[in-house]
Formats: C-alpha cells, structure tokens, sequence
C-alpha cells in the first residue's frame, strides 16, 4: 500500500509529541523512522496504528483518507504492528495469539482450530517463518516470539508492517535474520515502516530514512550518509559517539564470581555456572541479549535473588545470599535494569528517593528518627553536582523526565561511598544527552580506581565503555574478549559459539 | 501514599453532601408515611405539596435528630449558657460522640498505618475483639493497684490484639498467604472463640448462664473525666487516643521505620532492591496494626462497659469494619484519620439517637458512611457530579493488587 | 504496579522457600495421621464397632438398600490412618511439584472420616451409632451448592481480570431480593431471577467503580460488602419486622428425576435436589465452555491475561469485564437465594463468611470450574461436618468446631498462594493510553 502521513499533531497536555508530521511510504518500500528515545516515534506509531487519535493531521492509505476508530479497525485496513514489547498473551499457544480477535469459528460460536492452524502454517510457509503452533508462547525464545508478531501481522492480511525498535532483543545473527526476512516481505510487495535509533541498522536496511527529533520531522536521508551525520540529524548538534577513558590500568581483583548457578522465578536454571572477574580500575562489560540470565545474575548479586550455589565475592568478603541491606552498606552500588520499578519509588520526593539505599545512616537518621533538614540539603546539593533538572526536590520523583530519573539513581549510588559498581542497561530508554552523561560518570567512577559491572544489549555502550567484554549466552560466559573483538564475533559468542578467549 | 488530588478538603466535603443525599433518598425510600404520601401525589392540589412536606419533615426530622444527639442541641447549649444550668445534658452528645470515636480512633490508625504499607488489615475487628478479652482477663481476674493495673490491662490488650495480627503476618510474609481472605477468615474465628470464652471458662461471670464474661475491677478501668455522677461518658481514654494520634504521625512521617512503611507500601520492588527486607516490615506492620486494634477493644471495655459480652464488637458495633473506611476517609494518615473518627463517630452515635427519636435504623448511619467513602475514594467522579475542573487527581490506590 | 504473578517480592520469598514450605505441609499432615492412629484408632476400645450406612434418609425413595456395614472402628480408623501417613510421608519425602494441596485436602477428609467412626462407636458416648454417607452427602450439597455458585463468579470475574470481593454482599442482596419475591410468588424461578439482578446491579456498582474510575478492587469489594451488610440489617428492621410475611422460606423443594434419583448414593445427591442444584450443573457446564471452547471465551481470557495485548486486536477490554462482572454477579445472587432458600428465612450474616470461602475455593481450583467443584466439595463437607459434630457427642466445644471451616480456608490458602498462577492481569486497573 501506498501510505502518507499528512501533518499529524497529536498533543498531550503541553506537550507537542508529534508536530505536522509528514512522511510517505511506498509499496515495497522499507522505510526507517529514525529518532532518539523520546524523540515522538512510539506516539506516531501509535496514532497510526489506531491507539491514539491526532490531533491534527491525515493518514492516506493508497489515495484515500482514513480514519481509525481503535487499531481493531486499523489491521483490518491492511495495518499489522510489531511492537516493541509484544502483544502476545505468554499463556496462550501460538495459534491463540494470532487468532485473536481474528478467530474462526463454527457453530455456538466456538473456536475451529483446526482451520487456524491449517492457515497458520500457509502463512508460515509462504513468508519463511517457521513456527509451531500448539507451543506455549512464553516457552519460546524472544526470537521465535517476535517470529509470532509478525505471524499475527501476515495473517491479516497487512500490507503495511510495522516494527518498532524490533533488533533491541536480537542477537546479531537473529538480526540478520529478521533483515532477511523483512527484505523478501518487501520484494513480496508489503511497506516496512521500520522504527529505531540504531544508525548502524539504519544504514544496512533501510531503502528511505526520515529522521524525527522533538516530534518534528527534520529531513530525509539516504542509507548511504555516514553515521555522524545520521546522529548529529538526529540529535541537532555535534555527538560524541565514543567515550573518553583514561588509560587502562587494572588492579588486583576487587569483585569475583565463582560458578553461581542461581534459578528464575518458574524454578528453571538461568544463571548456570558463571565465573567472573572484575579488576580495580577497570569496566567489565558483559553483553548478551536479554534474556540469557543477565537479569537474574544482577538480582543475584544485589541479593534479591537466592543463589542455589556458587560464590560472590566483593573486596575480599563474601556477599553471596546476604541480605539486600547488608550487601550495599558493604559497598555495592546498584542501577538497577527497571528504574521505576526497582530504583525509584515514584510516588515519593526527588529528596527522598536519593536517600533510599541508607535512609537510616547518619547524618540522614538518628536513633530511628530522620533528620528531614540534612535529607533536604544532601539532596539540594546532588542536585547541583549531577545537574538534576528539576523544579524542587520535594517535588515527586515521578515528574521528571526519563533521563532525570535515572540521573537520579546515578547520583544516589556515586555519592555514597561505593567500591563497586553494578549497573543493568544503564541506558536503556534515554535521551543522546542522557546517555552521555551516564556513561561519563560510570567513567569517572572507574577512573578513580573503583570496578564496575554494566551489563547491556546495546553492542554501541559495550563497546564505549567496555575494557574487557564478557558476552553471556544461556547462563553460561561463553567468552571474555577484547574491545578489539569484532561485532560479528561477539555475535557468535552472543548466539553460543565459543570463540577462542583472548583476555581473561 | 499519597493521593494526589489537589482539592481533597474539598471532595471530601461535597462526598459528605453526597453520602447524606444518597442517605436522604433511602429514607424516603423505605419510611411507610412518605411512600403513602407519594403514592397519592395526583390525588389533589395539594398533594404534590404534602407529599414533599412529609418527605421534608421526616428526613429533616432524621437528620436534625442525628445532629442534636452526636453534637448539640441548640436549645439546650443556649439555656445552659445562659443559665449556667443542665450543662450534663447539654453536653451529653458530645460527650457520646468522643466516646463513640475514642476507641475509633485508636483502631482506624492502626488501619491507616497498614493500608499506606500496602497491606489490607481487614482483620481489625478481630484483632480487636481479642485484645479485649485479653484486656478484660487481666482486668478482672487479678487484682492489683491502679497504677500498675490499668497499664497491664491496656498493654494485655495490645498484646492481644497484635498476636491476631501475628497469624495473618507471618502468613503473608512466608508463604505469600493473601492477607484478605485469612484475616476475614481470622475474624470468624475469633468470634467463635469468644463465645467459647464467655460459655466455656473461668472467664465467664461466675452465677451467669449466658455469654457474659467478669465485669473488670475498677483499678482497670479508665474512668470518666467528669466523673461518674456526670453521666457525660467520656474517659480517660481520650488521652490514650490522643496519645496513639501523635505516635502514629511521628512514627509514620519521622522514623525511619515509618520510612520503611511508606517506601514498601509505595513500590515493595524498589523496597526491597534498596534493602527493606519485606518479610520484617509485613510483620511488624500487622503486629503494630493489631496491636492497636487490640488496645482500641480495651479501651472500649475498659471505658464503656467493663465487661465483654458475646456480642462485643459484632455487627453494628463492629469498629473495626468502621476502622477501614474511617482510614480510607481520612486517606491513611493520622491527623486526617482524627477528623474522620470524629466525623464518623458522630454519625454512629447520632444515628442511634435518629433511631431512639424517629424509629429509622441505625444502620442507615453506617450505610451513609460507606457511601461516602466509595465517593472519596473515587474524586473523580465527585468532580464529575459537581462539574467541577479536574485537578490532577487519582483514584485512590493501594500497594498490591490481586492474589500477589 | 506491579502483577500478581511476577510479584518479586513474593516470589522470592517463595522461591527461597518452596520446597520448605511443603515440607511443612507434609510434616503437619503426618503429625495429623499421626492424631487420627493414636486418638481414633488405638483410642478406640478393642471390641468397639462403627456401623456405615449408605441408605437415603427417606426409605421410601429407593428400593435398592444397601444395607449397613459394620467394622471395628480400631481398625478402620488404623487404616485410615496408615493411609494419610501414607500421603503425609509422600509429601514430605518426595515433595510433588503439584497437587501437593490436593493430597492435604485428602488427608482433611480422611481425618474427618475418621472421627466420625470413632465417634459413631459402640459403646461409646453418641446416641447416633451409625455414619450415613448418603446423608453426608446431600446434607453437605446445599453449602457446597453455595460455594460453587460463588467460585463460579469468582472465576467469571477474574478471568477477565477483576477481582470480586463482594461475592458475600451479592450472596446477602440476592437472599434478600429473593426470600421477598419467593415469599409473594412461591416460586423459585421468580426468586432466582430477581436474585440475579440484585446480584448483577452489585457487580455493575463493582465494575463501574474498578474500571471507570479505576479505584483499587479490593476497596471497593470490602466497602460494598460493609455498606451491603448494614443495608440488609437496616431493611431487615424496616422490612421483615413489620411484615413477616415476606420472609418465608423454604420454597425450592426438590424435584426428583424419575427413576434416576432411586439410585443408591447418587440418586439422592444428583437427581433428588432443588431446581438451584440442576441450575448450577447447568452453569458449571456452560462457564466451562464458554470459556474454554468460544470465542466470547478467547477473549475473556486474553483480558485477564495481557489487556493490552486484546486492545490491539480491537477487543474492547472494558465491555469485556463489564460484562463478566455483571454477569458473575448475577451468579452470586442466584447463590444468595439458593442458600437461603434452603436455610429458611432470612436472617442478617447468615452467610458468614461462605462469599470468601467459594474466593479460597475458586484459587483451589486454579481458576477453572471444575477446580472449583472439586475445591468446594471439599470445603463444604468440611463446613457440614464441622457444624454437625455436635450431634455425635464429640468432645469439642462448639464454638470450637465452628472455627474449623475458616482453620482450614487459612491453611488452604496459606499452602497455595505462590504454587497457583491467577490471571496475569487480575486486580490490575486496565488504563487505555
């Protein structure tokens, strides 16, 4: 289909998400929507996909003006949506998922299985995309599930696919895949809207990029522009695309683990004998794609998580199944992956959320009463040493921005006084500024001879901060390397090959 | 927690105006006289007239009478101020009313302090009821000097009631167990151990076949302030309420415990990653929940009656059920649960002065309550009634959800 | 907010502990056998002899009898015994992933199996010397009848992702609405039909308040129930007082099926019974397959599974649960006049807690229908039996054994919570962006 996007404003409150947007797609096209987190994109898909109404504006498809009344409507003009976190009920089979709301049936309004299936697998064959459908969906692996999305897209019949940020639970390979995928889908005459902030996929995908910033479209460009220039559209001045570290000079060993083996919530074993070591001085990044035991190593560490067996140790002492309390008076510092679930709480002040890890030290608390004068002041002046921007600290934390929120936990964590850092996507969800500032002050905090941890599914961050990259894979390091490493043999070591370690 | 609407004074006022319409209409629609009025409504000229004057009387009649015996009767306040005459009498509804909210109070904070830790304690009336009959044992079965007793019968009570709180607590804390359904079932089981208290063992008043258990010595009772001969009831026990006022803002706005509620209570996620440890602050927060609960039946025995019955607390004088829209009303914090006990004791105590005076149920005054706190839970749709700008409001929420 | 399911909080605390916590399990079920060997069993005296019965209370409705059978209560009550020792030890040895409360409800009734034959012996102090299974059985039908109606409306409910803690209230208005219209009409049709609509304006107060106004279900539950149970004392005063004559009960006599119901033991239970109990099969069967072979079904369950996810097909989530709601609160009434219809008159609090109960029976049950028959047969035979006692001249107080069905809803719930998955999105408001 042919689609236009005509001058679509959609406005929450004071806040102008998309302003005159204009953007065209052809058939067969694969057109990226290019735009830093926060930039307006997920508010423009979502008006075109018939959760939101604009404000202003037109959407086109082949000639026609069209409006939907909820995305219902939408898929059945030829819409199908691939979203970032999937619409997928994890309970249901396969056959369930993309039958919804879609469903066949026989008499008494029953459910005919059998012809969903029949036709799943036609859709399956034609389009490449093997899947079984009587499987579990949240027994599939996040490959396989976004596999599934687009199923659910093809089999109604869309015409024009849209995926947004659909590479940030992929591995390099899987990636590869899904370009393959999206390629013959565009030969086959279907239109990719195609949503990221990722310049290098960009570059190797897209036939057409229009680059949005601050909910305004500011220009089009070709896959052939270079990388800074992408970024510089994207972000409306000069970025630095590398982080300047000092030089690498590790110490002894200030952080180690030993064959942990640690199971997730449904009993299953995800962490599965991992041995690290973390020098004084240095940043270990480990990389892998969500998904791979990550997540519950970190909990494990910041004890949140009971380990089954293995050891953690810190500066020589044992931490391994203490309490979450005694873990981070003895020096850990935590940011951890979701930061308004596990990092903040919302509802509370800007003051009080930085003085959530030690509510109870002095000078913030006395004999069990909190001294609120100091817990005010200490904030005030985070406030101004980590250029927090906010309108007072007693304000909610919850009115803050993304990037201030997490500028937040990064100024509780490096003001108190920590010798290890561990921080989960530290990144995840920010702003180009934002994201420079954390990693400058992960930087600095390793400059000043402490260890880090940053574990990441972004290959760009462990890259720039990375001195040596572990890269984990089905709970097991299936290689410690080099920042020297290549992107595709990283992802090899993220899809479970070993290659040979030169660093350990 | 907070509520974050901007205007709470005011939608709680006009939640009142609301409730008392909402009760206004009940009348009207279960008193015999009016229906009869309006079912002649196009009988003549002046039925329409008499069917609203009869409507008018009567609610106003209920309501006035609710008024006049939860605060004062205008009448009487000016002949005692001018004769300095009758000041017992004048003064008796009032006095009721504090009364009435004194043990109120007590278990309404005890509420409040587990709702903004995110934990429904509906087992407050339960909790309650023990502490009174532990209260009550060491109140009448030993006999020591009121220094020392009165002390030991209230902290029996708390004792009492924080061991009710202990089962739900610890449940919740190492097995999940949600807190709902064991602490109503918890209060089945107290009632029926009650009645086995009062039938079944020594605590039963000695010469009585019924369920009535021993009068408590009056070196453990809390006495009146004015003094027996008064007849206005209001104990000592205005102090203790007081006292449990102060603690519970103090330890929920300035302690760090009270911090450690509020964070769990807030997000238990980012509680517990900050170093909360959730298993400690369930349990202490039903022990202090119960705990209070428990002193609040105390105070009641030791202030009212003097002695615990098979109906203690059941039913219509089941505080601790009026504890959870009382904290709800009061929005779970201390200063706010004050007014509201207040409020709602008034209501208590003048319904049964409607129901002396005009024969309409008490119940109607409990009905009117939880009417008003579905409306103050719910600003919005206050707001929508009263067409008023919404501010940035929120329904009211607690911490946990579902069977989690 | 968080969901229930992935609650780290809890889950960690039940991760850390799971295999403890049914070691727990285990070990009280053995201690329980362990009771039941040293009390019922060698307790009883060498010679003494419990007599089972299976015939149907009213001889005139079978002509097959079955005759009594007579064992020596020691014995019996040995292998009883051995039995939950059996399943004890298996629990606590072997710790099964599931069904681990299954095995503890089957102790529960064992053990209640065999008080009553220790009860029951001759000589001994009871002036019954007989248990009569079939008049266990039916007995228990009319409470477990309630539960099921009110796990049924719970599971309606919360598979769409609401939670009904008013089931206790709609129980109440139901029982109300209809003892006034059974007692002008002396017709149970009628009854159940103004039932359903009390019940169901309830369920729409509920589901107006949770999803509209998104106020936390659980608030609004308990308020309703509160505001419920002092309404229906109020009307009771106004009502009931003044005109006695509107609360007669007992208008749903049985209405047998010919032929079937002369079937020893389960002609009494299954084809002798009020036109409530046929009802409820009827809408057992019906909630089942609606919800697991329709459409309507599908998307009920994506609701209370992941709303957003159904929003995006175009299901309106809110109609859904409204729907539900409503619908499971009419189910709730109907149960209201069946229990009543079979107590007899109204009285205040007469449900006493069963509307919480069938909640504990519904999670019993994972949330399916037939988990929660299943689930409530087990709790109201608890119930009836607790209540029952009395007239086998056990040695508890009564007040004592009236603790015994809410003892065992707290442990029931206590050895679940963490083992069953509810609906992902259940008691979470749906909030449209």
């Amino acid at each position: 289909m042919r689609l236009e996007l005509r001058g679509i404003t959609k406005r929450f409150g004071s806040l102008t998400a998309n302003d005159e947007i204009s953007i065209t797609v052809e058939p067969g096209q694969i057109h990226s929507l290019l735009g830093e987190n926060g930039a307006g994109k997920s508010t423009l898909m979502n008006v075109l996909f018939g959760l939101l109404h604009p404000d202003e504006g037109e959407i086109v498809i082949d000639g026609v003006v069209t409006k939907f009344a909820d995305s219902g409507e939408a898929v059945r003009r030829g819409i199908g949506m691939v979203h970032q976190h999937f619409m997928l009920v994890p309970v249901f089979s396969v056959t369930e998922n993309v039958v919804l709301g879609f469903e066949p049936t026989k008499s008494l309004n029953r459910i005919d299985y059998k012809k969903a299936t029949d036709d799943i697998r036609r859709v399956s064959k034609e389009f490449n995309l093997e899947v079984d459908p009587d499987a579990i969906v949240e027994n599939l692996s996040v490959g396989i599930q976004q596999r599934v999305e687009i199923l659910k897209a093809l089999s109604h019949d869309a015409e024009l696919l849209i995926l947004d940020e659909p590479t940030a639970v992929l591995t390099p390979q899987e990636i590869d895949a899904l370009m393959a995928i999206m390629r013959s889908l565009a030969a086959s005459g279907k239109s990719i809207l195609f949503i990221t902030h990722k310049l290098k996929e960009v570059r190797a995908i897209a036939d057409v990029i229009t680059v949005i910033r601050h909910g305004n479209v500011v220009g089009t460009a070709e896959p052939t522009a270079t990388e800074s220039e992408l970024a510089t559209m994207m972000v409306g001045r000069e970025v630095e695309l590398t982080v300047r570290k000092d030089a690498y000079t590790p110490g002894e060993t200030v952080f180690e683990i030993r064959d942990l083996v640690v199971r997730d919530d449904r009993g299953l074993v995800v962490v599965n004998g991992v041995s690290l070591d973390v020098y004084a001085g240095e940043i270990l990044a480990l990389a892998g794609v969500q998904g791979n035991g990550q997540t519950e190593l970190v909990e494990a560490i910041a004890g949140m998580r009971p380990v089954e067996s293995g050891t953690i140790t810190m500066n020589g002492r044992d931490i391994t199944n203490e309490s979450p309390r005694k873990i981070l008076d003895a020096g850990l510092g935590h940011i951890p992956e979701d930061r308004q679930r596990d990092g903040l709480v919302l509802t509370m002040s800007v003051a009080d959320n930085l003085v959530l890890n030690t509510p109870r030290r002095a000078p913030f608390a006395n004999h069990g009463t909190r001294n609120l004068g100091v817990v005010t002041s200490h904030a005030e002046q985070l406030v101004r040493d980590f250029d927090i921007r906010t309108t007072s600290v007693n304000e909610p934390v919850s009115s803050l921005s993304g990037g201030n929120q997490q500028k937040v936990i990064v100024a509780r964590e490096l003001s108190r006084n920590i010798d290890f850092l561990v921080a989960s996507q530290p990144t995840r969800g920010l702003d180009v500024g934002s994201i420079e500032y954390v990693h400058r002050q992960i930087v600095i905090h390793r400059n000043r001879g402490n260890g880090s941890l940053v574990v990441s599914s972004e290959l760009d961050e462990v890259y720039a901060l990375g001195d040596r990259i572990a890269v984990m894979y089905a709970g097991r390091i299936s290689g410690i390397v080099d920042p020297s490493t290549s992107r595709e043999d990283i992802g090899l070591l993220m899809a479970g090959t070993t290659v040979g370690n030169t660093s350990d | 927690m907070t509520l974050t609407s901007q205007n709470s004074v005011v939608v709680t006022v006009l939640a009142l105006i609301l409730g008392f319409a909402v009760g206004a209409l009940i009348i009207i629609f279960t008193t015999a006289t009016i229906l009869d009025a309006f079912r002649g409504f196009f009988n003549s000229w002046g039925a329409p007239g008499h069917a609203f004057k009869v409507t008018f009387d009567n609610v106003g009649a209920a309501y006035r009478d609710m008024f006049t015996g939860s605060v004062v009767d205008p009448a009487g306040f000016w002949h005692s101020l001018t004769t300095g005459k009758g000041w017992d009498n004048t003064l008796t509804p009032i006095s009721e009313t504090l009364t009435y909210a004194t043990p109120l109070v007590i278990v309404s904070v005890g509420v409040g302090i587990s709702f903004q830790t995110g934990l429904f304690n509906i087992g407050a009336n339960g909790q309650a009821v023990l502490g009174g009959i532990a209260g009550a044992v060491v109140g009448s079965m030993i006999k020591l000097p009121m220094f020392l007793h009165l002390p030991l019968t209230l902290i029996a009570g708390i004792l009492g009631g924080a061991l009710a709180g202990a089962l739900p607590g610890v449940l919740k804390a190492y097995t999940g167990a949600h807190e709902v359904i064991v602490t109503i079932m918890e209060n089945y089981v107290i009632y029926a151990f009650l009645l086995y208290v009062v039938l079944s063992t020594p605590y039963q008043q000695p010469g009585q076949a019924n369920d009535i258990g021993r009068t408590i010595h009056a070196s453990a009772q809390l006495p009146p302030i004015f003094g027996a001969g008064s007849g206005l009831r209001v104990s000592y026990g205005i102090f203790v309420a007081a006292g449990v006022v102060a603690f519970a803002w103090w330890f929920l706005e300035r302690s760090s415990l009270g911090f450690d509620f509020r964070v769990t209570g807030a997000s238990p996620t980012a509680a517990r990653a900050s170093g909360i440890s959730p298993r400690a602050v369930i349990i202490l927060v039903f022990l202090i929940s119960g705990g209070l609960a428990g002193l609040a039946g105390i105070v009641q025995v030791a202030s009212t009656t003097h002695y615990v019955d098979g109906t203690f607390l059941i039913g219509d004088a089941g505080i601790g059920f009026t504890a959870i829209t009382v904290a709800l009303l009061g929005r779970n914090k201390p200063i706010g649960i004050l007014w509201a006990s207040l409020l709602f004791g008034a209501l208590g105590v003048g319904g049964r002065a409607m129901q002396a005076a005009t024969g309409i149920p008490f119940d109607l005054a409990t009905v009117i309550q939880s009417v008003v706190v579905l409306f103050v839970a719910t600003p919005v749709l206050v707001k929508e009634i009263f067409r008023l700008r919404a501010g940035r409001t929120q329904a009211l929420q607690l911490g946990t959800q579902g069977w989690g | 907010m968080m969901s229930i399911a992935e609650t780290p909080l809890l889950l960690s605390i039940s991760a850390r502990r799971g295999n403890t916590r049914t070691k727990v399990i285990g070990a009280i079920m053995i201690v329980l056998a362990i009771f039941v060997i040293v009390f019922f069993a060698l307790g009883s005296p060498a010679g003494a002899h419990s007599q089972l019965t299976f015939d149907p209370v009213n001889t005139t409705d079978s002509p097959i009898r079955l005759g009594t059978l007579t064992v020596l209560t020691r014995w019996w009550n040995l292998i009883l015994g051995i039995a939950m020792l059996g399943l004890g030890v298996e629990v606590f040895w072997r710790q099964p992933r599931r069904g681990v409360m299954v095995r503890f409800g089957g102790v529960a009734v064992l053990m209640l199996l065999a008080l009553l034959f220790w009860a029951v012996r001759t000589p001994g102090p009871s002036q019954v010397s007989f248990v009569n299974l079939t008049s266990i059985f039916v007995g228990s039908s009319e409470v477990v009848m309630v539960l099921i109606f009110g796990a049924l409306s719970g599971v309606m409910c919360e598979r769409s992702g609401v939670v009904n803690i008013a089931i206790e209230g709609q129980f109440i208005a139901g029982a109300f609405i209809g003892s006034i219209v059974a007692s002008e009409t002396n017709n149970f049709f009628y009854a159940a039909v103004v039932g359903a609509i009390a019940g169901g304006l309830i369920g729409l107060v509920l589901a107006f308040f949770a999803i509209r106004y998104l106020v936390d279900q659980i608030i609004v539950g308990i308020v309703i129930v509160t505001g419920i149970d002092f309404f229906s004392a109020y009307l009771n005063l106004q009502v009931f007082t003044p005109y006695p004559n509107l609360n007669v009960g007992n208008f749903a006599p049985n209405l047998p099926i010919p032929l079937l119901y002369k079937i020893p033991i389960v002609g009494p239970l299954f084809f002798n019974q009020s036109g409530f109990f046929y009802c409820m099969v009827i809408f057992v069967a019906l909630v089942s397959f609606a919800l697991f072979k329709t459409r309507y079904g599908l998307h009920v369950r994506a609701v209370g599974e992941h709303p957003q996810a159904a929003a995006t097909v175009g299901i309106n989530v809110a109609r859904i649960r409204y729907i539900n709601v409503v619908l499971g609160g009419a189910i709730a009434g109907i149960g209201g006049v069946a229990f009543m219809a079979s107590q007899g008159q109204f009285i205040p609090d007469y449900t006493s807690g069963f509307g919480y109960i069938a909640l504990a029976a519904m999670i019993f049950g994972r949330w399916r229908p037939s988990g929660a028959v299943v689930a409530s047969i087990i709790f109201g035979m608890t119930v009836y039996l607790a209540a029952n006692l009395q007239e086998f001249s056990v040695p508890i107080s009564g007040e004592i054994l009236q603790m015994f069905p809410y003892l065992i809803t707290i442990a029931v719930v206590a050895g679940l919570i963490g083992r069953v998955r509810p609906p992902a999105a259940d008691g979470k408001p749906y909030i449209r962006d």
